[in-house]
């Protein structure tokens, strides 16, 4: 660790080095957060979206009284509402207006709790879509069997339509947890203490812009190829045939129970 | 007894009539099957049956109750009329034997162990007893027919329509099918059958209904309208 007492290097290798060695804990932070909030705010934001999902998808239906009518109508537009203005402007912006918004009626939020707060916000909007899409991709023939026997909407779509859908959006939830994992990039716009954060911290310090931010990209580059690998492990267990097929009962049904 | 009653019904998709002023009852018990040319309206008639589709106006009479009115529970109508599609729309996400209980735990309330009773004895009378832990993706078209009759007859209905059971299948299947369907009739259930196995039609029907560009155009026993001397049109349509 001679280094360390030394001062940096002139060359890039170098100048990277060093500052890896130098600063490895603040990375290694600012990585932990950058994960936290992705993590948190996509898993935050399936559960949003889902609930978001069930106002998008009210249909209304000629034997609907008015009132009925009138309240689905009011779901899908304030839901649809939601889905566009959160995808239409730019998450920074967002940041900015929630952090900054909440300090000028005076509520200071944490900032880690904000950070989170907004990936969730903006991760629903997205996955609220990819939701809807993955249920209108089941073909309209389950629905109306599941209704033919006699299971209302909400069943239809509870036992029969979702666990279908859900199957082919895994890739889709994936891929916003891989965006969220770069995206929360632009949190230190609010002073979020996130990887990128660190990094321009770091070459503050230096004056070595492109050293402190190449190790910055190395590293988001590593955590998302760890989590694609992962996520590709995840959708081919999902795809195993008959995987998710166990025994509902015993040969003999006298047996059961 | 009749169990069904449909009067001065139509049904209209945007501008375009597709069922014009149906008259219809039908007997509990029997066996009706509806036949006629593609674009009759005869799978929309089905479907108005159990309201999957809704009517435009008219009314359908289920046991004198008029089920096209906002007041009938449809969920409780639809576990006692049962439906079979053509594209059979088993639940695939499901294995064969929870194709069959889910309906009857989650509509009728009935337990577990009934249920899956109730599903397997049936299953058994169809002849796919073997394959009740199976994922129905695995299955060819007549085995899942035949699961798909099995889920509808789980529920126990007073009736249960049939949209061309038959037509999606190939060739040597579609026997298959029309036994287990034959093997089914009973007076314990009501038939209502869409189809285009002339054959089938003529021997297990009570009665027959020819229709044609929405509307009913004969209507009669089996050797009343393969014996009609009247109608150009219906003679070439059964091509006798």
């Amino acid at each position: 660790m001679f280094i360390l007492s030394g001062s940096i290097p002139k060359d890039f290798f170098g100048g990277i080095w060093f500052i890896i060695q130098n600063n490895y804990p603040l990375y290694l932070e600012g990585a932990k957060y950058t994960l936290m909030i992705s993590i948190a705010g996509t898993t935050l934001g399936l559960f949003l979206a889902l609930l978001i999902t069930i106002f998008r998808i009210q249909e209304s239906d000629s034997r609907d009284n008015f009132g009925t009518r009138a309240y689905k109508r009011i779901s899908v537009i304030m839901s649809a509402s939601y889905v566009e203005f959160f995808r239409g402007t730019p998450m920074m912006v967002q940041a900015a207006i929630f952090f900054y918004g909440f300090a000028m009626i005076g509520i200071r939020i944490p900032i880690l709790i904000a950070g989170i707060i907004i990936v969730t916000l903006n991760t629903a909007a997205y996955l609220t879509e990819v939701l809807r899409a993955g249920i209108n991709s089941i073909d309209k023939g389950q629905m109306e069997a599941a209704r033919s026997i006699g299971l209302t909407r909400g069943q239809s779509f509870r036992y029969i339509i979702f666990p279908q859908a859900i199957k082919n959006m895994v890739p889709a939830i994936g891929n916003e947890l891989v965006v969220n994992i770069k995206d929360t990039a632009v949190l230190s716009v609010i002073g979020v203490s996130e990887l990128f954060y660190m990094g321009k911290s770091i070459a503050g310090t230096y004056y070595r812009y492109t050293e402190a931010f190449v190790t910055v990209a190395i590293i988001y580059l590593i955590l998302v190829l760890i989590t694609t690998r992962i996520l590709t492990l995840i959708v081919k267990w999902i795809n195993i045939p008959n995987k998710i097929t166990f025994p509902t009962s015993q040969s003999n049904p006298v047996e059961v129970n | 007894m009749e169990i069904i009653r449909v009067s001065n019904l139509h049904k209209s998709f945007d501008d375009i009539e597709v069922l014009t002023d149906i008259n219809l009852t039908i007997e509990s018990g029997s066996v009706t099957t509806i036949i006629g040319p593609s674009g009759s309206g005869k799978s929309t008639l089905l479907r108005c049956l159990n309201q999957l589709e809704n009517v435009t106006s008219g009314s359908i009479l289920y046991n004198d109750e008029d089920i096209t009115s906002n007041q009938t529970n449809l969920n409780e109508l639809r576990s006692k009329i049962g439906m079979v599609f053509q594209s059979f729309n088993l639940f695939s996400n499901l294995t064969v034997l929870d194709n069959c209980i889910i309906g009857q735990e989650k509509v009728l309330h009935r337990s577990k162990h009934e249920s899956i009773d109730n599903a397997l004895n049936f299953l058994k009378q169809v002849g796919m007893y073997d394959f009740k832990d199976r994922k129905v993706t695995t299955l060819s078209g007549g085995q899942k027919q035949r699961v798909a009759i099995a889920r509808t007859l789980s529920m126990n209905p007073d009736i249960i329509l049939f949209d061309e059971p038959t037509s999606s299948l190939d060739p040597e299947m579609v026997n298959d099918v029309l036994e287990v369907m034959k093997n089914i009739i009973s007076k314990d259930y009501t038939f209502v059958v869409v189809t285009h196995e002339m054959e089938f039609a003529r021997d297990v029907s009570d009665r027959v209904i020819f229709m044609e560009r929405g509307r009913i155009v004969n209507d009669g026993t089996p050797s009343e309208i393969w014996n009609i001397n009247s109608n150009e049109r219906l003679k070439r349509f059964l091509n006798i």
